[in-house]
């Protein structure tokens, strides 16, 4: 990893120095202009505008490039695009000479590199097919293919060994540019071997060629706008990165491991290195290899600290293993990683004009890449701290989360993903979770917000529909419906936490108030079957859990049931045991306080009866899987199932 | 302190404490302090230009439209190329908080300037404590009722106490942003399908919540969109935001509401529109109450206050702020009572007050008296001018049909050589004469096509002609408009040629430039035929101008631009008749009896003291005669390279019976166009005359039978011998070319 972060110091210096000896010369040339009095050739003119406008460039870039705006940075770009394409059409206004082709292809690439800079792919690939062409013609070539792949290689034959070679190879590699930028991996993989070759060759030989410049006369060489061997290696390694994603959403995992691999060791910038380990680890998640995915993770982030992304799947590869306590600690790292402000790393000098991400959009990367933002993240980290036991803990993430939605500070929204769910829905969680930190007034607070911003728009009937149904309809109309459903859950959600603050607190009355409350509320949806009537839904109609009628039976089974348990503590046992009765229907859990009354009642067959009914059967889905809001309260009154065994066992001698 | 910004300021925004301002300019958002404002500091205005630019720059946005300032939050709305953006700074350090992009729509309104779009922020008045004052408005947002923002923005923005950024786009789009929760959408609330003028809200109630029960939106063609919160019936319809649309007339240039009512400015007038009030309890039968509200809409008042530009709400209860397209801050004192004519009402209170307020109101009434009075005679004058110009086009149509009379307006043309620019041109000089009673005003147009009747096909395979219009400022009657025309450089025209005139008129003309510039307008058009002109070889050849008489001074000038003419004529026949040279001199002739010709002489009974010499006098006729209008003047035989002129050997017999008319020339081209010229003009008077047969046609009868006997016989071969048939056929021909086809 360090290695890479070395070999890229030279690289800056050596830009400098170049950009040093290339302001010197134009002035010396400046300087003998004036002395000689006579006007320079037009080839020497052309070469001087070109160096200028590079030196040009390179000093703004040099510049305090981090203080910058985007915007002028923009239409700096555009104004040396434009005077470059000016110069190129100078050129290109006399013929072909064999002289000049040096200079003009070079032209050439300093304005396609300015083209792809502001994504103008297809301006950029006419200029370079069109120039490579023109200078074909001058060799004497005849007419080209007008099959991209098959147009380069003819090309590159047939310009051979000569001089032009390299000239024509750079254009390539802006060609390569284009096709990796506008995801034509195809293509790439078709001319694989020579862009193979044209790499070895650029990246071999530029150091003879720079050793040989100082030789030939300073003046007569057109600087580029970029180093050419830089953005071979830029192009290089990104396209082993564009290609292994690419394979790995097709689901050939091993294949892309490879091409990562080997990619990992290239000269490069750690961000792109961190890549390859990123990718590398999703590649060995596919193959069912979590522990060495997280190995590479791990080398992910120690090569850039940075990349988010990395923690995230390990985040994800620990939720998959099951693995809570390292989850939440991944969660925490994630957020508080997210929350840094971005560290604007120096990139090395050359590569604004064209930075990675401009060559690496494919689809399959940037899903590869994702992140949810920082506010999703603290969600699903509160969530399982509240699930998972840490209920101290979580209380504290979701008010920071509510704090967060509250405040004006947008900071790291912008990420996409999976949106935040609804705000009452936050708020229920967060209610529930205080209530299970032992804050009911808090949670009371909260639920009076729901309550409050919701009651007033609640419609006066609600018809929940099938599923099916609902999706035959017109999506709009459904939207609207599961919208007034949905209010009326929350609403209902809400009174059910309140009812359990009472209860808490140990206030019947007011329990039994607000348990009515959420009962009366909830008897107000119609179940509406296909080819039915709307009808109040039973209790037999249990559905898919998750959906809106089994949100609403469950609701509907704790308020019977906390009702009949305040009931029961004030004594009120025929209430209690009507309401505990309905409760059971919905709610099985309900059937311990439901024996309770009957043996209160004096009917302590039916209620040994119930007990062991209660205590035989399964729930037939997890309790974990249900809103926290919509789980069992664990605050109220409690009934010890040993003590009621105790009570069975002595009523059974008799 | 006046500053100077860079460019045209867009939007203006106040900083909530009042200590700075902030201007959008020219793609650029500065930061401008009051106090420096305030001060007497007079800078030079260069340096301070420069130092405004450097100083002031908060930071740059392209196409920054909008402002607006909530909380610790700078808002700007810009048009980039294809979308709006909505971008989000913080004001303090101008960090880009958030950027929101929505694909922009058709904009309906090209021609109009760019306007700010409306840009406000909206709070849920639950979200916010009361504010002490009764206005609606704190800290520049709008309260609204919760239930009705709950409505409109979702429960989340509720929720989150999110004040709720509104922005009416000119592409017709009401949207609106919540601040919060973060990660909120730009969404679309409502098109009123016009740009977006105003945006604000009504219906504050006044038992001290201090919020609107109603989002008024208006768009620049006079729509008005009402936003209010619906109860559904006592059926058991569901609730549901109402949204109320109405129309009112004119554009619409600028408007504010206050309580109950909506005031908006067309530019002309002032009006006044009393929003529907809300039944208090809600729950009237929808249809009816909509109806109301429709026909609320339908009848705005005039508070007769033209040219106001921009407004800004009731400070006080009676009082309306408003400045004027000349620069007038208007303080626009609003009638109290309802009940009367929509008449600014004098405030009771003493003294001067009144009388200046009554005075403006003066002032504004006489204003608005004269804009009417120039309309209306505006439009007499335009009346007027559509008179004239139908009696002149029943005067023309009703001449076509009665027959050929002379029409009253018509055409007189003649032709010249010229030189212009060092190249002889023929110039055609038109004479349009109006000898009816009318005036051809401002508006008509002379127009004239010369097409050639033969000439080498265009690439289009159409006849190459050439139009020329000539609108001019007013023809009183008995007066002449003479205009010229290039009909062709020399060697380049192909003669004849005919030209038609035609008057035309536009109906744009009459609208006057406002209504010119409209881009839908088509431009309708009169247009009469005048009548046509024919310009052929003998026109071309005319020496000398017919004013001057019968003796010709021999014009240099002229006659080397005829040589010239003529030399183009024989090098377009090609090298045949180059190298023929003197040798090959083409002649034709025309024969025209005596006695017609005497015919008509007679019917040119004018011309009493024409010489007795008929073929003299024909000669002069065929040069001079004013047929079609184009006159021409006498021609003598000139130089060696045409010679046409009455052979005297006929004339020499006591009774000629007939005038032979021979055209020479060494190139066959101008043999061919003057042997065409002279046969038309001679056709012409033959045609008027009874149709007399010559007896020459029955001589020539018998040429053909004889011709048709030689040639049975040859086809039979019957004992006639081949020399027979030959020595037939070339009597014939001998008698065929002394007696050449005489025109009678």
């Amino acid at each position: 990893m360090f290695t890479s972060g070395l070999l890229w110091l030279p690289y800056t210096k050596r830009g400098k120095v170049q950009t040093k000896i290339a302001r010197r010369f134009s002035q010396n040339s400046d300087s003998r202009c004036n002395k000689m009095h006579q006007p320079l050739s037009l080839f020497h003119k052309w070469i001087q505008e070109n160096n200028e406008l590079v030196n040009k460039w390179k000093e703004q870039e040099g510049g305090d490039t981090l203080t910058r705006d985007q915007n002028q940075n923009h239409t700096c770009l555009v104004w040396h695009s434009s005077e470059f394409h000016k110069l190129c059409r100078k050129i290109q206004g006399i013929a072909p000479i064999a002289d000049h082709t040096q200079l003009e292809l070079t032209v050439v690439y300093n304005a396609g590199v300015c083209l792809i800079a502001q994504s103008q792919f297809l301006e950029a690939e006419s200029l370079l097919t069109k120039a490579t062409e023109r200078i074909l013609q001058m060799t004497g070539d005849g007419p080209f293919a007008s099959d991209p792949p098959v147009f380069w290689k003819t090309a590159l034959k047939s310009v051979g060994n000569t001089a032009l070679n390299r000239c024509v190879m750079h254009l390539l590699c802006l060609q390569w540019a284009i096709w990796l930028a506008t995801c034509k991996l195809q293509t790439i993989q078709e001319l694989q071997n020579e862009l193979l070759s044209v790499f070895e060759t650029l990246s071999s030989g530029v150091w003879d060629e720079e050793g040989s410049a100082p030789r030939t006369k300073s003046s007569d060489i057109a600087l580029p706008v970029m180093d050419q061997r830089r953005l071979i290696e830029l192009l290089q390694i990104c396209t082993f990165i564009a290609q292994g994603a690419e394979r790995l959403s097709e689901g050939r995992s091993s294949e892309a491991l490879s091409g990562l691999q080997s990619a990992s060791s290239l000269p490069a910038p750690r961000t792109l290195i961190s890549y390859t380990h990123l990718l590398s680890g999703s590649c060995l998640a596919h193959m069912s290899r979590p522990q060495m995915a997280l190995q590479c993770y791990r080398m992910a982030l120690e090569t850039d600290s940075q990349c988010v992304c990395a923690l995230y799947q390990s985040m994800l590869i620990y939720r998959q293993l099951g693995n809570t306590q390292a989850e939440i600690q991944a969660l925490r790292l994630l957020h508080s990683t997210l929350m840094l402000p971005a560290a604007k790393e120096p990139s090395p000098a050359g590569v604004h004009l064209l930075p990675s991400s401009l060559l690496l959009q494919s689809q399959s990367l940037s899903s590869l890449l994702s992140v949810p933002s920082a506010l999703s993240v603290l969600h699903s980290l509160a969530l399982k701290c509240v699930l998972h036991e840490r209920v101290a803990e979580g209380v504290e993430y979701y008010l920071d989360l509510l704090a967060a939605l509250h405040s004006e500070d947008q900071h790291g929204v912008h990420a996409a993903g999976p949106p935040l769910p609804k705000l009452p829905e936050l708020y229920l969680q967060a209610g529930a979770a205080l209530l299970m930190a032992r804050r009911p007034a808090d949670c009371m607070a909260l639920c009076d917000e729901v309550i409050t911003t919701t009651l007033e728009l609640l419609p006066g009937k609600v018809v929940l529909k099938e599923p099916e149904e609902c999706e035959a309809e017109t999506r709009a109309l459904c939207e609207e419906v599961e919208d007034g459903v949905g209010m009326l859950l929350w609403v209902g959600a809400a009174y059910l936490l309140q009812g359990h603050c009472h209860t808490h607190l140990r206030d019947w009355k007011q329990a039994v108030t607000t348990y009515t409350r959420c009962f009366n509320l909830l008897v107000k949806v119609r179940f509406k079957k296909r080819g039915c009537q709307p009808q109040i839904p039973s209790a037999d109609m249990m559905s898919m859990q998750g959906t809106d009628l089994c949100i609403l039976q469950r609701l509907k089974g704790l308020s019977l049931a906390g009702r009949g348990i305040s009931f029961t503590q004030t004594d009120q046992l025929r209430e209690a045991l009507r309401d505990l009765q309905l409760s059971i229907q919905a709610f099985p859990g309900a059937g311990l306080w439901c024996g309770e009354v009957l043996w209160r009642l004096g009917r302590k067959q039916e209620a040994v009866a119930c007990w062991e009914r209660t205590w035989s059967f399964t729930p037939h889905f997890s309790e974990l899987s249900l809103a926290v809001y919509l789980q069992e309260p664990q605050s109220g009154p409690l009934l010890d199932s040993t003590e009621l065994r105790r009570r069975i066992e002595e009523l059974s001698p008799i | 302190v006046v500053i100077a910004c860079p460019g045209p300021v867009t939007d203006l925004v106040e900083s909530h404490d009042k200590r700075f301002l902030f201007v959008a300019c020219a793609c650029r958002v500065y930061r401008v302090s009051s106090q420096l404002l305030e001060s007497r500091y007079e800078p030079s205005s260069r340096r301070w230009r420069d130092e405004f630019l450097s100083i002031f720059l908060a930071f740059a946005e392209e196409g920054v439209l909008s402002l607006l300032l909530v909380g610790s939050v700078l808002l700007t709305l810009s048009q980039r190329r294809s979308s709006w953006t909505l971008t989000l700074y913080g004001s303090s350090d101008y960090e880009v908080l958030r950027s929101v992009s929505l694909a922009s729509g058709v904009v309906h309104n090209e021609t109009g300037t760019r306007r700010r779009p409306p840009l406000t922020c909206v709070r849920s008045s639950a979200a916010t404590p009361p504010p002490s004052a009764s206005s609606s408005v704190s800290d520049g947002c709008l309260c609204l009722e919760p239930i009705l923002f709950k409505r409109l923005f979702g429960i989340d923005a509720a929720l989150a106490k999110s004040p709720v950024v509104l922005c009416g786009l000119p592409d017709g789009r009401l949207c609106f942003l919540p601040l919060r929760p973060p990660g909120s959408r730009l969404a679309v609330l409502h098109s009123l399908e016009q740009p977006v003028v105003f945006v604000g809200a009504s219906g504050v109630t006044d038992n001290g919540r201090g919020h609107a029960r109603c989002l008024v939106a208006v768009g620049e063609q006079g729509k008005v969109v009402l936003i209010q919160a619906e109860k559904g019936g006592a059926e058991g319809g569901a609730d549901r935001t109402g949204f109320t649309e109405g129309c009112v007339p004119g554009p619409v240039a600028c408007g504010c509401v206050d309580e109950k009512r909506l005031y908006y400015s067309t530019g002309s007038d002032l009006l006044v529109l009393d929003l529907p009030e809300e039944s208090p309890e809600r729950d009237g039968p929808s249809v009816e109450k909509s109806r109301v509200t429709h026909a609320a809409l339908q009848s705005p008042s005039s508070l007769n206050v033209c040219r106001v530009l921009a407004l800004a709400p009731p400070t006080r209860e009676v009082e309306l702020l408003g400045l004027s397209a000349r620069g007038q801050l208007q303080r626009i004192t609003l009638p109290v009572d309802r009940g009367d004519a929509g008449w600014p009402n004098a405030p009771s209170t003493p003294g001067g007050r009144g009388v200046r307020d009554l005075l403006s109101a003066i002032g504004d009434v006489c204003e608005r008296a004269a804009a009417l009075k120039a309309a209306v005679k505006s439009k007499n004058q335009i009346l007027r001018r559509l008179n004239q110009v139908l009696n002149i086009c029943f005067l023309l149509t009703a001449d076509t049909n009665t027959g050929e009379r002379d029409k009253p307006i018509g055409c007189r043309a003649t032709a010249s050589w010229s030189r212009l620019l060092e190249e002889d041109s023929l110039t055609l000089t038109c004479v349009l004469d109006n000898s009816s009673p009318y005036v051809l005003e401002r508006g008509w147009t002379l127009s004239v096509a010369a097409s050639p009747l033969s000439g080498p096909p265009a690439a289009g395979g159409q006849s190459p002609s050439a139009h020329f219009s000539f609108p001019f400022h007013g023809l009183h009657p008995g007066e002449t408009l003479e205009v010229s025309l290039p009909l062709a450089a020399a060697g380049q025209s192909s003669l004849p040629v005919t030209a038609s005139c035609s008057l035309s008129f536009s109906l744009a003309g009459l609208l006057g430039e406002e209504a010119a510039a409209l881009p839908g307008l088509q431009p309708g058009c009169v247009s009469l035929p005048l009548n046509t002109l024919t310009v052929d070889w003998l026109h071309a050849l005319r020496v000398t101008s017919p004013a001057h008489g019968k003796t010709p001074p021999q014009s240099g000038n002229t006659s080397d631009a005829i040589q010239a003419f003529l030399r183009s004529r024989r090098m377009g026949c090609g090298g045949a008749a180059e190298a023929g040279g003197e040798r090959g001199r083409h002649a034709a002739s025309v024969r025209v009896s005596a006695e017609s010709l005497r015919d008509a002489r007679a019917l040119r009974a004018s011309d009493a003291d024409a010489p007795p010499d008929v073929g003299l006098s024909l000669l002069e006729w065929l040069l001079s005669e004013a047929l079609g209008g184009v006159s021409a003047g006498r021609r003598r035989g000139d130089g060696n390279v045409v010679v046409a002129e009455g052979r005297r050997g006929e004339e020499e017999e006591t009774t000629p019976t007939a005038v032979e008319v021979q055209v020479e020339s060494s190139s066959v081209a101008a043999v061919c166009g003057l042997h065409h010229a002279v046969l038309t003009r001679i056709q012409v008077p033959e045609v008027t005359e009874s149709g007399a047969l010559s007896f020459s046609m029955v001589s020539r009868e018998r040429l053909l039978q004889r011709i048709q006997q030689s040639r049975v016989s040859g086809a039979f071969g019957v004992g006639v011998s081949t020399g027979t048939v030959c020595q037939s056929l070339l009597s014939v021909y001998q008698e065929l070319r002394e007696n050449p086809l005489i025109v009678i």
